[in-house]
């Protein structure tokens, strides 16, 4: 117990050692975890509205005109068979054209000219969980296709598509920079540890000479760093959030996401401790690097 | 307790050791004599394990230090002490804990630290300084703490190199005095100095070296 109290206290006496540069690296770490903080929060919510606008998805099925009863039927049966459908209702021409005259009442001169009820009647699909995919929904309206009695599929495919390929994008853009962000926090940190056993070397070598081990050396060296990249990891949490709440002021009560029902939201609990965890993992990384390569320096 | 079979080092292509045998019982105290560069500080560094030798195996006790993982290294010093002439403390931390250092690395219990640190700066003189930091203490009082960590541990053999340099004759008397107390609890001494104080007043067996030779030996196996 004593030894373990002894390695938290070493740690803490190197970060009061070079408080200047502590505070640098602590800073240094927070902007550049913040940075990639503000990808990720932009591919959550992003991938988020995916996720909602996938579960919303709808397939309007508009049938030809004049199919018989038992052709519907048919079809109908043949809909739900299919392991990709949760759930079918069938849209008559009059429902159609009523819903057309609730949803556009100004518009409705539109239709008096032409006599008969132009629009179609249709089936709206609900698909099942597994299949809401935009290339599964693809699939399975082309084959839908080419059943009789199906005049045309519509799925709102396009908007879907695009906000996914953004996401796509994003994990590559986030992947990248998280990469890069990453590798300047472990140099920032590396660097920190590195003053410290530069400013700790007598010492060090007179623990080597009275008996104590490399591990026993090297973990108040991994502690200061893993302390450094918490604490940059939690400011950089605190900065986002600030930003978060400062945007949310400026976009008003209402912060949609692209005009969709889905809200613009900050990270979750585990999110941000992942976040925070991340920075003291980065840190310990970084210390341990520096150490080895002090430890190389000097064997 | 130790042995050296045909030990040889060299620095950079200049031989420090050449070929040399030594062999010290249990309970021994050695003087190693000779001039600066003679090869005596390079022997004490290869028995701590802190220098490898080229040629030659080193059997400390049953380790043969020669063949050392570098893991294995702590262990070895673990078993032994070390004094440095230029007294090697830890500078921010107080007289009592530069000694408890050895005995928490090995994992030594809160309270049995305590007690042999107390204990053994009661034993060299020092324990009205406890609190103290090393650079408050004088150049003797340093030695007798830097002897305190070298010892706590009751290690089977207590290395030294050149601790009187630097000291007065009297100081250097003193702390003489103190290795023959140690010595005669039943810890192997071996110290390295060129002061022919030490020798007249230890009276026991005297290595002589001479460019990284043994010259003299006076008492193998006394």
């Amino acid at each position: 117990m004593k030894r373990f109290t002894y390695l938290i206290k070493e740690a803490f006496a190197n970060i009061r050692l070079n408080q200047t540069t502590t505070i640098v690296a602590v800073a240094t770490t927070a902007f550049t975890m913040a940075c990639f903080g503000v990808f990720l929060l932009l591919y959550l919510n992003l991938r988020g509205l995916t996720t909602s606008l996938q579960d919303d998805i709808k397939v309007v099925v508009y049938l030809a005109d004049g199919v018989s009863a038992q052709a519907l039927a048919d079809l109908q049966a043949r809909i739900k068979g299919d392991h990709e459908v949760a759930g079918l209702s069938y849209v008559s021409k009059e429902q159609a054209l009523a819903e057309f005259r609730e949803q556009f009442p100004s518009e409705g001169y539109l239709l008096q000219g032409l006599g008969e009820n132009p629009l179609p009647a249709s089936l709206l699909v609900t698909m099942a969980h597994p299949s809401r995919s935009s290339e599964a929904v693809r699939r399975w309206a082309e084959r839908l296709k080419a059943m009789p009695g199906v005049a045309q599929v519509q799925y709102n495919r396009d908007w879907i598509e695009s906000v996914g390929g953004i996401v796509r994008y994003l994990e590559w853009v986030a992947i990248a920079v998280g990469t890069i962000l990453a590798a300047a926090s472990v140099t920032i940190i590396g660097s920190t540890t590195r003053l410290t056993l530069y400013a700790r070397r007598q010492e060090i070598e007179i623990m080597r000479l009275i008996g104590a081990t490399g591990t026993f050396i090297r973990i108040p060296y991994l502690i200061e760093g893993a302390i450094l990249g918490a604490l940059g990891g939690a400011l950089s949490l605190s900065l986002l959030k600030l930003g978060f709440e400062l945007l949310k002021l400026r976009l008003g009560p209402q912060s949609h996401l692209l005009g969709s029902g889905v809200t613009f939201t900050f990270f979750p609990g585990q999110v941000s401790l992942l976040i925070v965890m991340t920075g003291l993992l980065l840190g310990s990384v970084g210390s341990l690097v520096s150490l080895l390569a002090f430890e190389r320096s000097r064997s | 307790m130790i042995q050296l079979f045909h030990v040889s080092k060299y620095y950079e292509g200049r031989l420090a050791l050449s070929d040399v045998n030594l062999h010290i019982q249990k309970g021994e105290f050695v003087l190693l004599m000779g001039a600066s560069g003679a090869g005596k500080t390079t022997l004490l560094k290869l028995l701590f394990g802190t220098e490898r030798p080229d040629e030659g195996q080193i059997l400390v006790q049953t380790r043969n230090v020669a063949r050392l993982a570098p893991s294995e290294v702590p262990y070895l010093r673990r078993t032994m002490g070390f004094v440095f002439q230029d007294f090697r403390l830890l500078p921010k931390k107080s007289v009592f804990d530069n000694v408890a250092m050895p005995l928490l690395v090995q994992g030594i219990s809160h309270h049995d630290i305590r007690k042999k640190v107390v204990d053994t700066l009661k034993a060299v003189g020092v324990e009205h300084r406890k609190e103290s930091r090393p650079a408050m203490l004088s150049a003797g009082e340093q030695q007798r703490v830097c002897i305190a960590r070298a010892v706590v541990t009751g290690p089977i053999v207590l290395l030294a190199d050149e601790p009187t340099g630097n000291m007065d004759p009297q100081l250097a008397g003193e702390i003489i005095e103190l290795f023959k107390v140690i010595n005669a609890r039943g810890t192997t001494v071996v110290i390295a100095t060129h002061n022919r104080q030490v020798v007249d007043q230890v009276k026991r067996r005297v290595v002589i070296l001479n460019q990284g030779k043994i010259i003299s030996d006076d008492g193998v196996g006394r």
